[in-house]
């Protein structure tokens, strides 16, 4: 057939009906922090799945940066390594990894070394004309104490500079540790990139059943029109551990639960639980939202509203378990919290008046990680002649892990001819309709990352308004005396303060 | 994943009702007066999850071996009440039993429940199978019809159970050449309102297209899918055409939406193995011609390639995985209602 002219094609007709995410472009990637624990666990096993099931583009290249004396060879055979023992598809596909090990370089360099820069910047040279990497790149900051010095170093070379091709980094929690070292870290990153480049990774966000919950509010017309002030008497969220701080007593003196979890999980849990419904899904969208629940917090009263806890010996599975006072580089004196549990109020037309719940711990008797939305009683109880005396409240709670899925406890009549209600649960698993292997928060993450989605990281202003919380919750345990630590043993809910802390309002803790 | 299997319960009845009853008992473990012990009436108020009620034909002994054992492994990602159809259409007296029974797995610490009736049927009742179906069902759950094999077009089962049906779920890699398509083609026009046509043959091809598609999302490369002049595809002389004729179908149909004829060249040869090995797009214009190739590789992988002139670009190697029916299916269980790709592909691979 005789063909007219060539039409003009403005998008891939190829992609039409693929239910998969559009391909990246082209793009190196450079790891700071190379050699260390976080890009054996979790970024090299990601990418390497990301490969594996067609998601990187061709030319995907690596540098990993470290100042750890290695060849090419032994980085590479490292990172096989990393995959080989982390990597959730098993057994590695060696063809699969020598193709991406073929785009897997090494630059050993202090990040404080301008010279280093200079070979980096050649490194990235030559991936542009091999490999068609065509300036795109995703610095990604596995090393945290160094943001600052390595972004400096980034932008003084020249590196990162705006020019062919898209320029990204991402940045590992803990971002700074506390409203004026965030906000030092957010300007000293402006300096070199634009708000839109920057993706602060709380991996939280990454996990599917977090996103669930945003599908669970927003995907049913059900719950909307109950999930306000009217219907629920208030909210619980626990993140709670039955860990201690394993090898991390250098880090967790310095940091605690508030600044572990508070600031970035809880916070994160608790702005999808309370937000509103984002007019579409897109990064700004649904961070407005988000950064509306955190500007819309009623100032903490913090010697009424906070409780803080260490733990101490105890028992947990039937283990015994050192004090966190015993654990390895923790100071016998420390008065560092391994607890905190906060009430807190949202001031807008949704939640005026409703309490929010929130707890989190080390050394708890379980798991668990969810939302609990209590919901009040029926305004008036018709069983009045019955031996129906009292109604438990219907609660509705969604698990994150373990178990991950959706539970609602309602009333039910026990047959017989008394009228005699039970409480029981309505379990959803969602492993029991989608018996997949999900995968993990960092494939989505640097997925998202690579195609400049940021909708699951955390914006500028979403974290220096989480650590404000926390600078006013310090600021208040600064002005009290020292805390008697440790006040709860291992393996049991909290210090008895916690309980204090909701039931003066009528209510109680869940058991998770 | 750990799993564990048990089998609750597994009775044979020949009335509708008795099968209504039975599937009472064992989904909620009700007594026949609907009272129940505590633990049932407990088990009652636990959620089930099921995600649709699968019906499947199969036409002898043999082949019910088989689809119950795919079933077994899809009920794991896909809880669903599974209705399997044995009619036989023999000059036996008629004759209707059917069997009712429960599975519980515990997979990795999650439970799964499903139940199952096999309904086996002669003479007469074989051709009114729909009807018996029908109130078996779960309600408002999606109805998806599994007919392994090439279907009896012919039958009235076949238009029976296709109304009944939200789906129906075929496989072009058994046995159908150029009629059987072209028959798929006309149930898929004809039923665009009713069941929606899926294919596990399709479904195969998932990463073929994927990976085609993803050589025109690489940057620069997006201006020459608008100088495709040629496709060839390499597969196996087993006289199996109907993946290659997909996949031929599926770029020819998509090139054809911006007004492009794409000559399709099937390259069947000896020493290859079944189905699909090689897909080769060439493309022209300005920008000097080009070549993109796929290759599928021993162990389950693909090899992609592009060429600019005498240039080869960085090749890189991706999983092609081998997929069990159930896997398949699973797959064809998650897609949307009405799929016009499928379609159009079908239709250009007969053109």
């Amino acid at each position: 057939m005789a063909q007219a002219a060539t039409p003009t094609i403005t998008q891939n007709i190829l992609r039409d009906g693929l239910i998969l995410p559009r391909t990246p472009d082209p793009a190196a990637m450079v790891i700071f922090g190379a050699s260390g624990d976080l890009t054996a666990r979790k970024l090299m096993p990601a990418l390497y799945n990301l490969a594996l099931n067609r998601y990187l583009p061709s030319g995907f290249s690596v540098i990993g940066v470290a100042d750890t004396a290695l060849t090419e060879d032994e980085f590479r055979a490292h990172m096989e390594q990393a995959v080989q023992k982390f990597s959730r598809s098993q057994p590695v596909d060696r063809a699969v990894w020598e193709s991406l090990a073929e785009g897997i370089s090494y630059v050993r360099m202090p990040f404080d070394d301008a010279a280093g820069y200079g070979r980096l910047a050649a490194e990235l040279d030559r991936l542009d004309r091999e490999r068609g990497t065509n300036g795109n790149r995703v610095f990604y900051l596995a090393t945290a104490p160094q943001f600052s010095v390595i972004i400096d170093r980034l932008g003084a070379a020249g590196i990162a500079k705006a020019g062919e091709g898209w320029k990204r980094v991402v940045i590992e929690k803990p971002f700074g540790n506390d409203l004026k070292s965030a906000q030092a870290l957010n300007q000293a990153i402006h300096a070199v990139f634009a708000e839109p480049q920057i993706y602060r990774i709380d991996h939280y966000l990454g996990k599917e059943t977090v996103q669930n919950v945003l599908v669970f509010r927003f995907a049913n017309g059900i719950f909307e029109p109950i999930w306000n002030r009217r219907y629920v008497d208030h909210v619980q969220i626990t993140v709670a551990e039955d860990i201690g701080i394993e090898r991390r007593g250098k880090y967790y003196e310095s940091s605690g639960a508030l600044r572990d979890i508070f600031q970035n999980h809880l916070m994160q849990l608790l702005s999808i639980a309370a937000m509103e419904a984002p007019p579409n899904f897109d990064a700004d969208s649904v961070r407005d939202e988000k950064v509306k629940v955190l500007k819309s917090i009623h100032p903490i009263d913090v010697a009424n509203d906070v409780v803080r806890g260490q733990y101490g010996p105890g028992w947990v599975g039937g283990q015994q378990v050192p004090g966190y006072r015993q654990e390895v580089n923790v100071s016998p004196a420390s008065t560092t919290e391994t607890f905190v549990a906060v009430r807190l109020k949202i001031d807008n037309w949704r939640w005026a008046d409703t309490p929010f719940y929130l707890r989190t711990g080390k050394r708890l008797p379980s798991r668990a990680s969810e939302i609990a939305i209590q919901f009040k009683n029926p305004p008036h109880l018709p069983f009045a002649k019955t031996a129906v005396q009292e109604l438990t409240p219907n609660v509705l709670v969604m698990r994150i892990q373990p178990h991950e899925g959706a539970s609602l406890k309602i009333a039910a009549k026990i047959p017989g001819p008394v009228m005699r209600l039970r409480t029981v649960n309505m379990d959803f698993f969602y492993g029991s309709s989608f018996m997949v292997e999900s995968p993990d928060a960092y494939e989505r993450l640097v997925l998202d990352c690579m195609l400049g989605d940021a909708t699951l990281f955390a914006r500028e202003d979403e974290v220096e308004r989480a650590w404000g919380l926390v600078d006013r919750i310090e600021a208040g345990w600064a002005s009290q005396p020292p805390p008697a630590f440790p006040n709860y043993a291992a393996g049991t809910w909290g210090p008895p303060e916690v309980d204090a802390l909701i039931e003066r309002d009528g209510r109680r803790w869940r058991r998770p | 994943m750990s799993t564990d299997h048990t089998e609750l319960s597994a009775r044979t009845f020949v009335d509708v009702h008795d099968i209504q009853e039975e599937l009472d008992q064992v989904r909620w473990g009700l007594h026949a007066d609907g009272e129940g012990s505590e633990a049932a009436q407990h088990a009652a108020a636990e959620a089930r999850a099921s995600v649709c009620n699968l019906i499947a034909v199969v036409s002898n002994e043999p082949e019910l071996g088989e689809v119950m054992s795919v079933l077994d492994r899809l009920s794991v990602t896909n809880p669903s009440r599974t209705l399997i159809l044995l009619a036989q259409h023999t000059r036996e007296a008629d004759k209707l039993e059917a069997e009712v029974s429960a599975q519980e797995r515990t997979e990795s610490g999650h439970r799964v429940s499903t139940e199952r009736v096999i309904l086996h049927a002669h003479g007469e009742p074989a051709r009114h199978l729909a009807s018996l179906a029908t109130p078996l069902l779960i309600p408002d759950l999606p109805v998806i019809l599994w007919w392994p094999g090439r279907p009896q077009f012919d039958n009235p089962l076949f238009d029976d159970l296709c109304e009944l049906a939200d789906r129906l779920v075929v496989d072009t890699d058994e046995g159908f050449d150029d009629s059987d398509l072209a028959r798929l083609l006309e149930v898929a026009r004809r039923n665009k309102a009713q069941a929606s046509i899926g294919d596990l043959n399709w479904a195969r091809l998932i990463a073929w297209r994927h990976v085609a598609a993803q050589f025109f999302d690489m940057p620069g490369m997006l201006a020459r899918l608008a100088h495709v002049h040629g496709v060839s595809i390499f597969h196996g002389s087993d006289g199996q055409t109907a993946q290659a004729r997909l996949l031929g179908g599926w770029i020819r149909s998509r090139m054809a939406r911006v007004g492009i004829d794409v000559p399709l060249e099937f390259r069947p040869e000896d020493s290859l193995e079944h189905g699909v090995h090689r897909f080769l797009i060439y493309t022209g214009g300005d920008e000097g011609p080009a070549r993109f190739s796929m290759s599928r590789l021993r162990g389950g992988r693909l090899s992609t390639q592009i060429r600019l002139g005498e240039q080869e670009l960085a090749e890189r190697t991706v999983r092609l995985e081998s997929r069990a029916t159930e896997e398949l299916l699973g797959i064809e269980l998650t897609l949307p209602g009405y799929d016009v790709l499928f379609e159009e592909a079908l239709d250009a691979a007969l053109r």
